[in-house]
Formats: structure tokens, sequence, C-alpha cells
């Protein structure tokens, strides 16, 4: 029995716990309930953590060349013994805190609190609760590592219907509102005390998605050939399905609400700055940390071309400079404008390659964000307090201030970005700077002027980050430097390559999941740049081409993994994937 | 300016015509800046004592710049690649020391043996920073060394965030007072110029540390494989040496640099919290290109160079053209400093000036 392996193994997952609950993420999600008020967000991960230590640890692995499974009894009792590590180490801090005391561990970590030992001993006594934590992590990890031993069909339909549930627990905000607006009733399925799902919606949601997973893995190959032959073959079909996605998409803001619509606003936002990164990082290959050098430029002018107050101490004030143009004929200006400053950026810097082109785009962004908030533009836009009273987008009097109207503003950008970079991924454009991308060298031999094609990403790049920014600038009509930070950059570029660099659907999906999730369920707000830093690194270690990956790029990034016991591990690594994309794998990071 | 051959030129000329009208524009700017300040009304001008003042600051942030910034040549020599987390490695270990400092302050200890408890000081920053900066080469560089350059650079990015969000879950936001002990209070007069007591042991420190870093890098056997790694580490593993004790061994004496730094910077602003490791990690980047990135003589240099460029520069050359509130752009002339030494000798100052490195 390889020992110090499996022990490793569940001590990775008992630091993740006590780590979890060290920042304070512990008690957060504690107050999420999934299901009822006794499956909270911290005891599916609590149950999660050694489950998923064991089913890693108990992989096939490669000996001598060959992959080699696990038998049957093994993987559980291997399973067992990795979940038992995992939970002991929890239980051993956990009755360490309470014999040193809750209050002296909390002048270091401020997060210790007597709620978060409540959470991690079950709300009994410190001995009871160690005691749970241990023969729950042995019970976890033997079924972890049984899991291990289905068919593979068959775990992934298990996977599905699991992690559907607990999704469908996470959408607590936004299913039973959609409900009540289609005028059925939610009550039986969401709790409206404990707002979680009640126990009868839990079992109807999983065994509805593990029918509908069981069906998928049955005939799913089949469906997807029927559709694509009737779309390629009947162009009326292809019409209706366009027609369903508009009307879809047109009836979300009033489905979900104002609140969710506001989130939804923001997640659009970062979808536009994400499409456009994506065309620098993703197509061009050109690493840019200063993103939010576009974004604030957009923004900023379009305040200052259709008109805005300065915020100051005694009230407000007009601007240096300011001119009353309507939206849409400032909007091509400040496009155009962008597109110039991208270019101007652009031409001294692209002589340096990745990490140093990376670095100085970090400088210049940082630049601008540091003149956006000082004294010194004070006059033209506002410094420190920003502006604010910036004109309306209406049109013919239809204001897109309120959340539910700026939807379909933001809609229109994203679909004009996102329908941009698809025609470009593919033309002339585009296979120039994959070229680029792939090896500048021999794209330069094959005569593609580089330098004319790195500046293009910089501009088109450019002009839709500014999209952005000017959708920030009419949606609620005011502007701070906060906005405007370095974090705006790297936030974005999480987008893309979470999603997967050079994938439009990718960045649509890492939008959703690292703007939408975190403003959907607050609990999280306080920890997205934990999670974002948790998604960089394991994104580009474990699945570098992105959730949702351009078939080219994964290609590509694969190109050198091509020795057999990479290849093994691969083949385990897959089968990993199912579990690993369902949100509160996100989540927990 | 170095001579630039490049090809694209002939199919792209206004590229050089940007560069020289931007270094012509910032030629002027220099001069007129600096003119305009030094000319100011009597009463309005900066005196000479303040000056002095702005330059000792500057030799003092330079030297803790200057140490940070050869965690990241080290480790640009070796693996080339840019650490971006070592900003808040540097800011780990300050944090980490401060718990100590607080309760030897309470306890009195700091006041009754300075020498002894910064020492204490010193070794848990070192600790912390070292063990940190090892655990993430472990974790998050080490199963990406043959990648892209430009993936372990994102997983860096990363690192950074994520370092920065746990102690900030950890800990709390809170600015954090630093406590200092009375003996490093007040001023030191040395050559008939008083100095802060804690900027002369700033740059004590430092200059010590650079000393022995220099020593043992060209002096011991380890310090000989670090060199042949940085040559080519190909050829260095064939020779029989182990290339990934030599990275471990450069991230745990970037690591140890950072967690000195770490302490000397709390004490000189007498403060810590989760976000202090940004800016100066950045900073510190920076010195180490304008001195020559994979350099430790040039990572000293730029040091030193970039910290009194930062003190000395916003109010030399904004003042006089009536910016308010120079200071508030001091990042600013890093950064600008940084963009430019890339752009026209991305060498850096004791580089080749070669563009193919780049």
């Amino acid at each position: 029995m390889p020992i110090g392996r499996l022990v490793r193994a569940g001590l990775v997952g008992g630091i993740g716990v006590i780590f979890v609950s060290l920042v304070g993420l512990m008690a957060r999600i504690s107050e999420i309930n999934l299901i009822g008020t006794q499956v909270t967000g911290a005891y599916a991960f609590l149950a999660l953590v050694p489950f998923a230590a064991a089913y890693i640890s108990v992989r096939p692995r490669v000996v001598a060349g060959r992959l080699e499974e696990l038998t049957a009894g093994r993987s559980v009792s291997f399973g067992a013994v990795t979940g038992l590590a995992a939970g002991g180490l929890v239980a051993a801090s956990l009755l360490f805190t309470s014999w040193y005391g809750v209050e002296r561990i909390r002048e270091v970590f401020i997060e210790v609190t007597q709620e978060l030992i409540d959470v991690l001993s079950f709300g009994q006594s410190a001995i009871v609760g160690a005691s749970i934590l241990v023969l729950g992590g042995l019970l976890l990890g033997a079924a972890g590592g049984g899991f291990r031993t289905l068919a593979p069909e068959a775990r992934k339909v298990l996977a599905t219907a699991i992690s559907a549930t607990l999704l469908m627990g996470l959408l607590q905000r936004i299913i039973p509102i959609a409900m009540l607006q289609l005028g059925l009733d939610p009550d039986w399925m969401y709790d409206p005390i404990s707002s979680g799902l009640t126990w009868v919606g839990a079992a109807v949601t999983f065994f509805v998605a593990l029918g509908a997973a069981w069906l998928w893995a049955r005939r799913g190959r089949a469906a997807r050939e029927t559709l694509r032959t009737m779309t390629r073959e009947q162009p009326g079909t292809r019409v209706v399905v366009g027609l369903v996605m508009i009307a879809i998409l047109a009836t979300i803001p009033w489905l979900v609400g104002s609140v969710i619509s506001e989130v939804l606003g923001a997640v659009m936002v970062f979808m536009l700055l994400g499409l456009g990164l994506n065309i620098v990082v993703g197509y061009a290959g050109l690493l840019d940390l200063g993103y939010v050098a576009f974004f604030g430029f957009g923004a900023y002018a379009t305040a200052l071309l259709t008109g805005a107050t300065l915020n100051t101490t005694t009230g407000s004030a007009a601007p240096a400079l300011s001119l009353h143009l309507n939206f849409y004929v400032a909007l091509p200006i400040v496009v155009l404008l962008a597109a110039g400053v991208g270019l101007l950026i652009g031409a001294p810097v692209l002589r340096l390659r990745g990490d140093y082109l990376a670095i100085v785009t970090l400088g210049l962004g940082e630049i601008v964000s540091i003149l956006i908030g000082s004294n010194w533009l004070k006059p033209l836009v506002g410094g420190p307090q920003g502006m604010r009273n910036i004109t309306d987008a209406s049109i013919a009097g239809f204001s897109f201030r309120d959340p539910q109207h700026f939807y379909y503003l933001s809609l229109a950008f994203v679909l004009l970005a996102a329908f941009v970079s698809l025609r470009l991924s593919g033309s002339r454009i585009g296979r120039a700077w994959n070229a680029m991308r792939e090896d500048e060298q021999v794209a330069d031999a094959m005569g593609i002027s580089t330098t004319r094609y790195k500046l293009l990403a910089f501009a088109i790049g450019g002009a839709v980050g500014s999209l952005g920014g000017a959708l920030l600038a009419v949606r609620i009509g005011s502007l701070t430097p906060a906005s405007f930070v370095i974090l705006v950059s790297i936030t974005a570029l999480a987008v893309v390559i979470l999603g997967g660099m050079g994938s439009i659907p990718g960045v649509i999906v890492g939008a959703l999941v690292l703007i939408g999730l975190p403003g959907l369920l607050r609990e999280f707000e306080e920890y997205r740049l934990l999670i974002y830093g948790a998604a960089l690194i394991s994104i580009m270690i474990l699945r570098p081409q992105g959730l949702i990956p351009n078939v080219r790029r994964s290609r590509e990034l694969h190109e050198e993994d091509r020795s057999q016991d990479k290849w093994a591990g691969d083949l385990a690594a897959d089968e990993d994937t199912a579990a690993s994309l369902s949100p509160l794998g996100e989540g927990s990071g | 300016m170095p001579v630039v051959r490049m090809s694209a030129f002939e199919r792209f000329p206004w590229r050089r015509v940007i560069l020289v009208s931007l270094s012509i524009f910032i030629g002027i700017f220099v001069v007129y800046g600096s003119w305009k300040t030094l000319t100011l009304p009597e009463g309005e001008r900066y005196s000479g004592a303040a000056w002095l003042d702005f330059v000792i600051l500057g030799i003092a942030q330079g030297a803790i710049l200057a140490l940070i910034a050869l965690g990241y040549t080290l480790v640009y020599g070796i693996l080339r690649m840019i650490n971006f987390a070592h900003g808040e490695i540097f800011m780990v270990g300050a944090f980490a020391s401060y718990f100590f400092a607080d309760a030897y302050l309470k306890s009195g200890y700091l006041n009754r043996h300075p020498v002894s408890a910064l020492g204490i000081l010193f070794l848990t920053a070192i600790t912390t920073s070292v063990a940190v900066a090892l655990l993430l080469e472990r974790v998050a560089y080490r199963p990406l060394r043959n990648s892209p350059r430009l993936v372990p650079l994102i997983t860096a990015i990363g690192a950074s965030l994520f370092l920065q969000s746990a102690v900030r879950g950890f800990f709390g936001t809170a600015t954090r007072g630093y406590p200092k002990p009375d003996v490093l209070t007040g001023t030191w007069t040395i050559f008939g110029i008083e100095i802060a007591r804690i900027e002369v042991l700033v740059f004590v420190v430092s200059v010590a540390a650079m000393i022995v870093l220099q020593l043992f890098v060209s002096r011991t056997k380890t310090g000989k494989s670090m060199r042949a790694v940085a040559e080519d580490s190909e050829i260095a593993s064939l020779m029989g040496i182990d290339v990934d004790r030599v990275v471990v061994t450069t991230f745990a004496i970037g690591g140890a640099l950072a967690g000195i730094a770490g302490v000397l910077f709390a004490l000189s602003f007498e403060q810590v919290n989760f976000y202090m490791g940004f800016r100066p990690g950045i900073a510190a980047f920076t010195a180490a290109v304008l001195g020559g990135i994979g350099s430790i003589g040039g990572a000293a240099l730029g040091g030193f160079a970039l910290g009194l460029l930062q003190s000395v520069g916003p109010a030399l050359l904004l003042t006089g053209i009536g910016v308010p509130s120079p200071f508030q752009l001091k990042d600013v002339v890093t950064f600008a400093v940084l963009v430019l030494v890339l752009i026209f000798r991305p060498g850096g100052l004791l580089g080749s000036g070669g563009a193919e490195k780049v």
C-alpha cells in the first residue's frame, strides 16, 4: 500500500479545508443553504474534499509504461486512508484550536471565530465534532475510492446529477424569481425560509438531471448529429434556432428581475472586455496587462464627449473640456480614438516579446490609472472623486439607466463584439495572427508583416475595450478611479484564460462564472480575487486550453505533451474534468 | 542610444518617427521641468537641505528596492521568467514579522534588547518569505517549467493575486502600525549630515546583504552552479548539476532577500498591510530591468538609481510646471522609466542592449 502518497493526498485536502477556514470563506459559505437547512455550502465543501482527494489519489497510474488500475477493494480501502488523513488533519486542528483557545488564535487569524468552530464541529462539542470529521472523512474517502471503480459512463452521469443539484441550490436567487415570473409556484422546490432547495426539489432535480445525463450519454451523439445535419440541410431550421435564441436572450431581464439584471450588466461589461482582450491575447498572442487603459479611456472619453459634471467637495463643477454630443454620435469617435491610442501604445512596444511586453503594458495601464485619480488631471476628469451626471444613452426617450433596460444595450454591444471577433478569427487577418502567435519568425518569413498585424491587434482590442468603458460610463452615469485599477486588467485576463484563449464561447462562460457567480452569491464577493488567483494557477496547470477550448489553440498547447507518461496522465486527467467543471469546484478553489 | 537593427523599420518607418519624437519630447520635458523648478521664486523653492533629504531618502528607498530587485534578477537569470509574485513574498515576510514585533513591543522586549529583537524579526521574515517562495515554486512554477514563456507569467500573476487575498483573508484589510524600537527614532550625524537612524540601518543592512550575496554567488560551489545554470541549464544538467536544487536555492535566496527588505520597509514606513507588496514589487522589477535583468550588480545599481529617481524626480520635474501634489505621481515616474528603458535600451544600463534577448 503506497501509504505515503495516499496520506499526502489526504493532507493536501485537509490543508485546503484549513486554508478555506482561515481566510473566512468557510464561515461565509456555511450561510448558504443548498438543500433544506441541513446541507449548507460549508458541509457540501467539507464532504467534497475527502471524496475528491480519495478519488484523485486512487487514479490509475503509469507503472512501467502501462496504465495500471486498482482493484475495487484496493480502491475503496486506499480511498478510505486518504479520506481519513484529510478528516484527521482537520479534526486535529479543531481540537488544537479548542484546547489553545479561539480568542488567542484570533489575535492573529481574525477569521477564527466561535462561529467557525461551530461549523467545523457540526454544532457539537469539539471532541464529538472531531470524531464526526474523522469518521466522515473515512467514509467519504471510501466512497470516493469506490466511485473510481464505477464505469466511466456511470461516473459521468452521477457526477452531472450531483453537480446539477448543487448548482440549482447555488442559483437560489435566480430560479425562484424566474419561476414566479413564469407563473409557477416555486415553494415546493425552494424553501422560502432557508431559501435553499427543499428536499423534494433536490430529489426532483437530482433524478431529472440523472435521467437527462443518462439519455445524453446514450443518445447525445446521435442527437447532436441530427441537429447538425438539420441545420446544414434545411436553412429554415437555422433561422428558427436563431429566433429562439434571440427570444430567450430578450426575455432574460424580465425573467430574472432587476437585481440579477444588474449583476448581468456587470457581467456583460466584462464580457466585452474579455472579447476585446481575447483578440489581443487569444488571437494575436500578445499578453496585454494594461488593458484597463482602454477601458478607462473609453469611459472617460465618453463622459467628456457626451457631457458630465465633476464631483468636488463643494458639489459639482463643469470639467475643463466638455462636449454635449449624443451618445451614439460620440461612440464611434471614442472607438476610433481608442484604436488610435492602441496604435500609439503599440508602436513603441512592439519590438518587445512575450513577458516584457506584458510588463510594459502593465506599466502603461498603471500610468493611466494613476493619472485618472491624480490631482493634476482633476480639472478634466475629477481626480479621486470622479464624475457624475453623464448623459444618458437613451433612444427616443427609452432610458438605459434601469438595469433591465441596460441589459439590452450591453447585449447589443456584446453581440457586436462577438460578431466582429468571430468574423476576424477566420479571416485573413485572423489567420495571420494565428501564424504570428505560433511562431513569429516563421510568420515573418512567410511574408506576414508582424508589426502591422500586432498593431492591428492592439487597435482592434483597444477599440473593443473602449466600448466596454463607454458602456460602464452610461450604466449608472458616474465614474470613479476605483473602477479603473489593475485588477480590471487581471480580471479580464482571468475571464479569457478561464474560458480558453481564443474562444468566444469561452469568454462568455468565463465572464458568467467569474463575474456572475460572485455577483450572485454575495458571500463570495470578498473572495473573488482569491478565487481568480486560484483559478489562474489551476487552469494553467491543469487545463491550459481553458474550459471551452478553441480547437486550434488547444492542439497547440498540447504539442509538448507527447511523451508516453504525459499521455497516460492526460487520460486520467480527462476523466477528472467532469467533476472539476461543477461550479462548486470553481467556487471552493 | 544604441543602433538597433530591425528589418521591420523598413516596412514601418514611422515607428522610428514616434520613438525619436518621444525622446525629444521627454528631453524637452525634463530640461524644462527642472529649469522651472530650480528657478521658482524664493520661498516656493526647495532649499538645499530639502534636496539633500530627497537624495538620502532616495538612497534608503533604493537600497530596499535593490534587495527586492535581486530576487527578480536571480530568478530571471536562472529560469528566464518574471516572478510576478515576488512583491507578495516581500509583503508576507513583513507581515509575519509584524506579529512578533507587536508582541515584543507589548512585552517591552523590543526596547530592552533592540538588537536581538530586530534579529528575531529579520529571522521570522526570512523564514516566512523563503517558505512561501519555495511553496510557490513547487506548486505554481515547477509543473510549468517547460511551457511557453507566457504560461508561468500568468500563473505568477495568479499567485500574486492569491497570496495578496489570502493574507487579506487571514489578517484583515486594516493597515497595522509596525512598531519601531526607540533606538531607531531620531537622527545620527554622519559627516556633518543629519540622517534618520532608520535610513542608516536600511542602508547598512541592505549593502551587507548584497555583499554576502555577491560573495556567495562568486565564491561558493552552489554559487558556481547557479552561474552555470544561468548560462545554460541543459548543459549544466549534463555536467552533473542538479538544476532543480539550483532553482530551489535561487528561490530561497530571493525569498530571504525579500524578507529582509520586508522588515526594512515596514520599519521605515512603520506600517504593514496586505497591499504593500504590489507597487514596491513592480518598482523593484523596474529597477532590475533598469540595471539589466539577470545581472546582480545591475539590480543593485538599478535599485539605487530608481530610488533616487522616485524621490527626486517628481519634485524636480513636476513642481516647476505647477503640477499639484507631485509625489502622487511617484509611480508614474517608475512606470515611465520602465517603459522607456524597455523601449530604448531593453538590455538595461549594464546590459548589452541586445534586442533579441527580450
